[in-house]
């Protein structure tokens, strides 16, 4: 009985989270006058984009794409995706532009329709600073160089590597570039030239030796034939700017005149965790609301999935059998991968990265749930079953009063494992752009490039975390074993 | 018409054949002691009358109620038949007291008030009053399946099985367990106890049934089997026992 009201209290609560969550997630429908767009962006392209202090997502594309919508009297929604992410959410249709300081390539074009272009930009080389062997393209020649993918940069850099004799690694993340060469896995890294000069003034520890490349141009993508509405605005609101200096203001704001980033101040480590800290305890709410969401639709599943295992009907068993080895067996950073870029576009319908998370980790940790209430159930004597149907008690019956509360008490260690399993899966989530603490961490380093003490200060919260919920369940299993 | 009547009845496990065909009746108010050496089928035969074990081919009639029919209700069928198990079985999560009114309550057989109250009488009589808020785990052996026979007789059945009852008990406490078996056969309750206590078999039992290899070898009363077997199987099996 009491183990009952546990269920039944817990159960309650987890509904009250859930429709207080439910507010928490941004709403399409903030704007009932004007039309909302959804737009996709890099996390990581300072100065282009990348998320301030306060958290607000910022740069000369959120601040251009911003100004526009206001000029042509439309919304927008950011969503800070990765720019591959971006691109195949704008495929999807999970997005209706994308603005990540993205060139125009003919190739491109195949695929999106662009707008007037918006930044001459160009490929610029970055060595460490301290690094004096590295004088020009030929110093390159038997080492390593990093580029990030799809940038003009990986371009100029693959079309030069056979001439220079270097070879080439590829990242997704602008901060992973300066990483990387500060690791010493790689000598340089090429990189469009604002976000190598901003990172460079922000005291990323690099410095060009080069001259800039000359290269193309930024536009403003929309998926080819589609939100034609949107280029047009995009196109008339970028020359209305033009026109009244607006344009020239939001640049300056990032870039001085002779085209090198205007230099913030250099936070200290302590600076750097004291401004991101608001960020980073969100984004731990956000973990743990993802975690408590997901973990309670896949108790739901590992109940339906795990009485279908135990159950005589060979069926049933089968039918459970499939689920769990699907989901058990998937990956979960494909299984995200699938629920948010995949199904979508193959079905032509648009999904929410909030919803595609709490899919994925709910079918993850739901397979799991089924083998642990299985193992759970069928660790407890036959003769129990056996007792009670001698007397008459039908099988749902005697599996819910005499195995089930048996079998939670069996169940408890190994649902706290999946509940600490959970958890940290969440930060998987960050790959399509969903703002729990790793993604909050990622961002926060693309504007300080502090990736150490970030890291540093995220490992160290979900310990904490992790701790604080393990001596909670520790004291609720003792609980329910002694009672 | 008896009680409990058996025709044909066969058991196997894929092709590991357990009950070859059993014909057996028994009389309301008989104590039936079955006994044979492990392996010859006698526990699969107990539980193929409740229906524990599927079986195979063949017929039972409880109070001439067609256990395989799709027409029984096999949950109503067993509320009248108690089983009483070789390791108890009882419920570890519950008091003995709850052990007891868990079936009556849930299957509304009485109301909590009147089942509690039928409880303590019937730990009364197996003479464990003192025990109904203990748990499971605090008993011995002997208490424990003393308040196993209450947990059963709780649904009032009209027959009562019993799957070697003491063979899981230390020495000392087997009389304790046949001494309340022994008042249930004298109140004239039908019962069909597998067992290996020869003794108890000859003072209580009105019939000994003596399977091997899924048959039944011998029957007859006690005196019959007991001091005069005509089997060769039976006697060779008495020898060793006795």
């Amino acid at each position: 009985m009491r183990i009952q009201k546990k269920i039944t209290a817990f159960l309650v609560l987890m509904i009250f989270f859930a429709s207080f969550a439910g507010s928490l997630i941004p709403s399409a429908h903030a704007a009932e006058a004007k039309k909302t767009y959804v737009i996709g962006t890099d996390t990581t392209f300072a100065p282009f984009e990348f998320q301030d202090a306060n958290g607000d997502f910022v740069g000369i594309d959120m601040d251009l794409i911003k100004a526009i919508a206001a000029d042509q009297g439309f919304e927008v929604r950011i969503q800070s995706l990765g720019f591959n992410a971006a691109l195949q959410a704008l495929q999807s249709g999970n997005v209706d532009g994308v603005i990540a300081g993205m060139s125009i390539t003919d190739e491109r074009k195949q695929t999106f329709d662009f707008s007037d272009p918006y930044f001459e930009a160009g490929p610029m080389m970055g060595v460490a600073a301290n690094n004096d062997t590295i004088k020009s393209y030929e110093d390159l020649r038997g080492k390593r160089v990093a580029v990030k993918t799809g940038t003009e940069g990986a371009t100029f850099a693959d079309s030069i590597k056979d001439k220079y004799g270097f070879t080439i690694a590829t990242f997704d993340d602008s901060t992973q570039l300066v990483d990387e060469v500060k690791a010493g896995g790689s000598v340089a890294y090429f990189e469009d030239y604002p976000v190598l000069a901003f990172g460079i003034a922000q005291g990323n520890g690099m410095k060009t030796v080069t001259e800039k490349e000359p290269g193309g141009s930024y536009g403003f993508a929309v998926n080819k034939g589609q939100n034609q509405e949107l280029l047009q605005m995009f196109n008339k609101g970028l020359a209305n700017l033009k026109a009244n200096g607006e344009y020239d203001a939001i640049q300056a704001k990032y870039l001085s005149a002779d085209g090198t980033a205007v230099v913030g101040d250099k936070l200290s480590k302590w600076d750097v965790i004291w401004t991101s800290m608001p960020a980073f305890i969100k984004g731990m709410g956000l973990t743990i609301y993802y975690t408590i969401v997901s973990l309670f639709f896949a108790f739901i599943l590992g109940l339906i999935f795990g009485s279908m295992k135990v159950s005589h009907n060979k069926v049933l068993r089968g039918i459970s059998t499939v689920f769990v080895d699907i989901f058990r067996g998937i990956p979960l950073l494909l299984l995200v991968s699938f629920v948010y870029f995949a199904i979508p576009q193959a079905f032509g319908f648009t999904m929410q990265v909030w919803l595609a998370a709490i899919i994925a980790l709910s079918l993850n940790a739901g397979a799991y749930v089924t083998e642990i209430i299985r193992g759970g159930i069928q660790s407890i004597d036959k003769g129990q079953m056996e007792a009670a149907r001698s007397l008459g008690v039908p099988y749902q019956t005697a599996m819910r009063k005499i195995i089930l509360p048996q079998a939670i008490k069996v169940m408890v260690p190994s649902f706290i494992n999946q509940m600490v399993i959970t958890l940290k899966d969440t930060s998987i989530m960050s790959v399509i752009g969903l703002v729990e603490l790793m993604q909050s961490g990622k961002l926060v380093i693309a504007r300080t490039y502090d990736t150490f003490t970030v890291y540093l200060v995220m490992a160290i919260m979900y310990l904490i975390v992790i701790t604080i919920l393990t001596k909670i369940a520790d004291r609720l299993e003792r609980r329910v074993s002694r009672g | 018409m008896g009680k409990v009547k058996v025709t044909g009845l066969k058991k196997s496990y894929g092709s590991n054949d357990v009950l070859k065909g059993i014909d057996m009746e028994v009389q309301e108010g008989e104590v039936v002691c079955v006994i044979g050496p492990s392996g010859s089928g006698k526990s699969t035969f107990l539980r193929c009358l409740n229906l524990l074990e599927e079986i195979t081919d063949g017929q039972v009639l409880v109070d001439d109620r067609d256990l395989t029919s799709k027409e029984s209700d096999i949950n109503k069928i067993r509320e009248n038949i108690g089983m009483v198990f070789q390791h108890f079985n009882l419920f570890p999560h519950m008091t003995v007291l709850k052990n007891i009114t868990f079936a009556p309550i849930e299957l509304k057989k009485a109301t909590p008030a009147e089942a509690e109250k039928q409880a303590l009488v019937l730990l009364e009589r197996v003479g464990l009053a003192d025990k109904a808020n203990a748990f499971p785990s605090s008993l011995s052996g002997g208490q424990k399946q003393r308040v196993a026979i209450a947990r059963a007789l709780a649904m009032n059945p009209d027959i009562m099985l019993f799957d070697e009852p003491t063979s899981a008990l230390d020495p000392e406490m087997v009389g304790e367990v046949l001494g309340v078996m022994q008042d249930l056969a004298s109140e004239g309750m039908t019962m069909i106890i597998v067992t290996h206590e020869m003794g108890f078999a000859r003072e209580v039992g009105n019939r000994v049934v003596f399977m091997d290899g899924g048959y039944i070898v011998e029957q007859g009363s006690p005196e019959e089997v007991f001091g005069n077997p005509k089997h060769e199987r039976t006697i060779s099996f008495l020898e060793k026992v006795l």
